[in-house]
């Protein structure tokens, strides 16, 4: 497998739209690391192409069960073929899961919650909280209002 | 032109027959193209189709001399970037448009910050549109190197950490055995 700054394959994880672009934000700061992404819409792959493999999972929220399985399974698959050192997800349902089958094949979950999310952490992050290596919010207010979130700044 | 876009993820028939109706009332004067999404309300004003591909969005962006909107953070952000005057109108909950309030919550906090324009309502958005004119945003600092920074640091510890070196080493001496 090929493996990129300190040796890490790291996972990029987020919805189309406000939670990539967020993401994207970030690692534009970097370079050199091995990274793979998983997003939900074929809108984006061009975008994100320059990042590695990028595996396209569908859309999904809490109202469409079935189609949240169909995604599910899509996201074990990427999972399982990358096996990644790191999860990083700005979220939201899939960047989730993402998040916790990461963690039960042992990589370190980053989750960056959204700067949607003002007062109050979303509701994906407070799920990933509970597994989260390093949990970082964009709003000063929500980084006091929760243990073990870290404000450092807003990405946007 | 004004570029009016609602995203492709939800319908927004609010926003799109609140801008047909402020075009009956002779507010806008100027072109507008929209792309509207799976919205059912098809306005008679000006064209619309139902999304665009990046590129073509990017064109009628760049030409844009404002922009309408709802308060998606990736239109924020492309507005943002981009200097262009933008007008948005949070989608609800109450009316089914989203899941929760958080453009509500976004649209609030970046309208305080003076970097954007927001109609909550219907009716104050011809209003808002006659000021999109001559709004200047003020453009917003991000902190993002500063967030990349502090994860790299994150991924530099996990790099070198304990567990991960004895890993490292194990599968070195499993591939070497395997080798040599």
């Amino acid at each position: 497998m090929i493996k990129g700054k300190e040796n890490l394959r790291i996972c990029l994880a987020a919805s189309a739209g406000g939670h990539i672009s967020q993401l994207l934000k970030i690692v534009d700061n970097w370079n050199g690391y091995s990274t793979f992404c998983i997003t939900t819409t074929e809108v984006v792959r061009d975008k994100l192409r320059q990042r590695g493999k990028v595996y396209i999972v569908g859309e999904c929220n809490r109202q469409h069960p079935i189609r949240v399985i169909k995604v599910l399974v899509r996201c074990i698959k990427a999972v399982l073929r990358e096996r990644p050192d790191v999860v990083i997800s700005t979220g939201a349902a899939a960047g989730c899961m993402v998040c916790f089958l990461g963690k039960i094949i042992g990589a370190k979950v980053i989750w960056v919650d959204s700067i949607t999310n003002v007062e109050r952490i979303s509701l994906s992050g407070r799920m990933v909280r509970y597994i989260a290596d390093l949990f970082l919010v964009q709003w000063p207010e929500s980084a006091q209002r929760y243990k073990n979130v870290e404000y450092v700044g807003a990405v946007i | 032109m004004i570029f009016l876009t609602v995203g492709t993820q939800f319908p927004f028939d609010r926003l799109v027959k609140a801008v047909d109706d402020a075009f009956d009332e002779g507010v806008i004067s100027e072109e507008i193209f929209a792309q509207i999404g799976e919205t059912s309300y098809k306005p008679h004003n000006f064209e619309s189709v139902v999304s665009l591909e990046k590129k073509v969005f990017d064109k009628h962006l760049k030409k844009a001399s404002g922009i309408i909107s709802h308060a998606g953070v990736g239109t924020i952000t492309i507005a943002l970037n981009n200097e262009k005057p933008l007008l948005v109108m949070p989608r609800l909950k109450k009316y089914g448009e989203v899941v929760n309030d958080h453009q509500l919550a976004i649209a609030r906090k970046f309208e305080e910050f003076g970097h954007i324009l927001v109609a909550y309502q219907e009716e104050g958005l011809a209003k808002k549109i006659e000021q999109l004119k001559s709004f200047i945003p003020r453009q917003r600092k991000s902190n993002a190197k500063a967030v990349a920074a502090r994860i790299s640091e994150f991924l530099h510890k996990i790099g070198t950490s304990e567990e991960r070196l004895y890993r490292r080493k194990v599968d070195g001496a499993f591939i070497k055995s395997k080798i040599g």
